[in-house]
């Protein structure tokens, strides 16, 4: 089905100096897909700061590895499932957290907890369209819980938006943190003769071009691309996994996802820098007739491909028998560089393994979209009634408490979880040495498309809050960047921004991006969605007495940090309350940030407040009504003490100002001096 | 004149979708209890609906229609068939 455009067919034909046969074609295909090689994004990809003292393996493996101390690492990964989630929420919400799972596994270490931001259409009302929305929205969510919680893996954190550029499409991203020993993070490594062993699943007719249905736009003709999770499957394949990592019987590990066997096998070959050589025959398929074209680029869910050797293989095959997992020797690791691939003896594909994995990259022209420049200026909107528009905001489906969203999902399973769903800016979670990560996802299309590139800042910015809010300091991130076609100019143009500023953010404040996708093709019959990329940031927590929740206690006295400004662009009183799309975006000024973040951590760890709360959606006096809501509490505040620069009240109540914080405390006096200071 | 019909829903998982819970029970109940010359097993959800309807196949297509408008299945994954007879 000719998924290679004539100018890839032509470059790989010109590197393989011979025609390429269908197999090869499709095997290609996959692999050079938007979604496996990062064709047009990877060029700004590399612009991001990936190194610190803390991080052991950068982007571009199946996860990220951060040194937590003492021995131990945290793993991470983010990714989305939209695509499939919008035709089947149920199923491919559940294979998003199936897929993130398998990449923790793949470090060799066990997933701990689990993530979901998750973007919809607007779900109020009695139209169709809100409608479809709740149907889209209720599934993912019984997905994502349906799967953690039959594996036994507690879903933690998340945020949700809704905006009306997600109609009758919807944003999933799903991350989760791994937590193992220093040691036995998987080194991925090979020696010729070594064995290539599939396990997991059987291989079906499901999900066939999956990773070039995700690289183009939602038509109703490609609906075919649907997985089935099986996350019983799922358990066994992690128990099994770590107890073979564990026995030291693996050698390099890889997850199957989009592309199925050509991306799994060609990219392994690639980074271990040995040639494969496999035979279609072994692989366990669920039909019969399957095509060696088929077997390759099926994505059938739970599957690993571990790398083992001859001594240790029996071992391996006895971990799997226990745990009764299928699974078959599809062949060797050789001393070319090829991938040859078998079917019955005869060699149906025979490519350089390099070439496969590296697709010729796309050059995308990028212009800025004249969209921008209209909407910089808005109307003003009259004054609402503050008490009613406060209301209408804290019941507005973005800002609302979520819990029935996290009610459905186990988030204790595991015994890890110390700041719960709902009662903090971010989750933490105990580590096996003692200390505690925090970590958060955040977007805000809202922002994002009015101004792409302070709308990202502002995504890092407040991940970074919520973060410092529990009392952890920020060590690193991972970035989901989701956008319509990139072969819009305009589109273009508004990722290569978001790359900017996470360059620019993560760069002033010395923290690595230690993992990230990239999600293109996000658009349906009606148009692109906006800009929407997501941020998760983690903090370490080295002393279990400064973790910090945001409930306000009866007596405290309260403090904000920062000045609001009137920023309305974006907002949810401009979008939710007025229906106003426009105005200026807040900026994010990186040293004011910066300073911010430090002083409010440096109070958390002194000991002077008591709890502590980030301000972003809904502006100061939601994060004021969350905060006295959560400590079941009221409070009183002289508004003209807030630092501001804003002329209206409503600007000042509702404006979504970057770097501000709010505290209480039963300490004024030290606050304040500390503040000075 | 307008009469009580049974109609039967059955919601099944598309033949070249897989199902595990038909093949966990085929797996670990129905091989492993001895029964080896059953090949197969496919899970499948079933409704019972009494219908008022003039006759066998107005109940079904009421019945077609509520299952499609009120999203009792995806078409996407599943396949829908819709059985009346006289209750």
């Amino acid at each position: 089905m000719g998924v290679l455009t004539e100018g890839e067919l032509r470059y790989l034909q010109e590197k393989l100096g011979r025609p390429a046969n269908e197999v090869e074609q499709d095997i290609v295909g996959a692999e050079w897909s938007e979604h496996c090689s990062y064709k047009s994004s990877k060029k700004y990809l590399r612009l991001l700061p990936t190194k610190g003292k803390r991080v052991l393996v950068g982007p571009g493996y199946d996860a990220g590895v951060l040194d937590v101390g003492d021995g131990y690492v945290l793993t991470v990964h983010i990714e989305s499932h939209n695509h499939p989630s919008a035709v089947e929420p149920f199923g491919g919400a559940a294979t998003g957290v199936g897929g993130v799972i398998r990449d923790i596994m793949s470090m060799g270490t066990r997933p701990i907890a689990v993530f979901d931001a998750l973007r919809f259409a607007p779900i109020e009302g009695k139209s169709k369209q809100a409608q479809k929305s709740r149907w889209l929205f209720k599934n993912v969510v019984k997905g994502i819980a349906d799967y953690g919680n039959c594996i036994g893996i507690p879903t933690v954190g998340g945020e949700i938006e809704f905006d009306p550029s997600f109609e009758d499409y919807c944003l999933v991203d799903v991350a989760s943190i791994g937590a193992g020993k220093k040691e036995e993070v998987i080194s991925n490594r090979a020696e010729v003769g070594d064995f290539l062993v599939l396990a997991g699943g059987s291989t079906g007719r499901d999900g066939i071009h999956g990773a070039s249905f995700a690289s183009k736009a939602l038509e109703a003709e490609n609906r075919s691309a649907v997985q089935i999770p099986d996350p019983f499957l799922e358990k066994l394949l992690l128990e099994a996994t770590m107890e073979a990592v564990r026995q030291g019987c693996v050698k390099a590990i890889k997850d199957l996802g989009g592309g199925g066997l050509s991306c799994c096998l060609s990219e392994t070959s690639d980074s271990l820098g040995r040639g494969f050589d496999v035979e279609l025959l072994k692989v366990r398929a669920r039909e019969a007739g399957m095509t060696p074209n088929e077997l390759m680029i099926s994505e059938s869910q739970e599957r690993m491909l571990f790398v083992t050797d001859a001594q240790k293989l029996p071992e391996l095959q006895s971990i799997l028998d226990k745990y009764e997992i299928g699974y078959s020797v599809l062949g060797k690791a050789e001393g070319h560089e090829n991938l040859t691939v078998r079917h019955a003896g005869k060699v149906v594909a025979d490519m350089p393994s390099s070439l496969v994995a590296h697709a010729p990259l796309a050059d995308r022209a990028s212009k800025r979209p004249a969209y921008l420049d209209r909407l910089k200026k808005a109307r003003q909107p009259r004054p609402a009634n503050l008490g009613r528009a406060l209301l209408s905001l804290l019941s507005n489906p973005t800002i609302a408490g979520k819990s029935w969203v996290y009610q459905q999902y186990d988030h204790e399973v595991g015994v890890r979880t110390v700041v719960k769903p709902g009662a903090g800016d971010a989750a933490v979670m105990r580590l096996d040495n003692g200390k505690f990560v925090a970590a958060k996802l955040d977007g805000n299309s809202k922002h994002c498309y009015l101004d792409p590139y302070q709308g990202t800042l502002g995504c890092l910015s407040e991940g970074v809050r919520n973060v410092v809010c529990t009392g952890a300091e920020p060590i690193g991130v991972v970035d989901h960047l989701q956008f319509g076609s990139p072969e819009d100019p305009e589109i273009f143009w508004t990722f290569a921004q978001a790359v900017n500023a996470i360059v620019d953010y993560c760069n002033f404040m010395e923290m690595p991006v230690v993992g990230g996708k990239v999600s293109f093709y996000n658009e349906t019959a009606k148009g692109a969605i906006k800009p929407s990329p997501v941020m998760g940031t983690l903090g370490l927590i080295d002393d279990k007495k400064w973790i910090t929740r945001p409930a306000l206690g009866h007596g405290d006295t309260i403090f904000i940090v920062g000045e609001t400004r009137p920023e309305m662009g974006g907002s949810e009183y401009y979008e939710y309350v007025h229906g106003i799309t426009g105005g200026p975006v807040p900026q994010v000024d990186l040293a004011t940030d910066r300073a911010n973040g430090a002083a409010v951590m440096k109070l958390i760890r002194n000991g002077l407040v008591t709890c502590a709360h980030d301000c972003s959606k809904g502006g100061l006096a939601v994060a004021l009504a969350e905060m006295a809501v959560a400590g079941k509490t009221g409070f009183k505040v002289e508004m003209d003490k807030a630092p501001s620069t804003c002329k209206r009240a409503d600007e000042l109540l509702f404006s979504e100002s970057h770097s501000r914080y709010i505290v209480g405390t039963s300490k004024p006096a030290e606050v304040e001096q500390l503040l000075k200071s | 004149m307008a009469q009580k019909f049974l109609v039967q829903v059955i919601i099944e998982n598309k033949p070249y979708i897989n199902d595990p819970e038909g093949e966990t029970i085929h797996r670990d109940l129905v091989v492993k209890g001895g029964y080896s010359q059953v090949k197969s097993v496919r899970a499948a959800k079933m409704l019972k609906m009494t219908v008022n309807a003039n006759s066998e196949k107005d109940a079904e297509k009421t019945v077609q229609k509520l299952c499609e408008e009120l999203r009792i299945f995806n078409p996407v994954v599943s396949n829908c068939t819709v059985k009346a007879s006289k209750a």
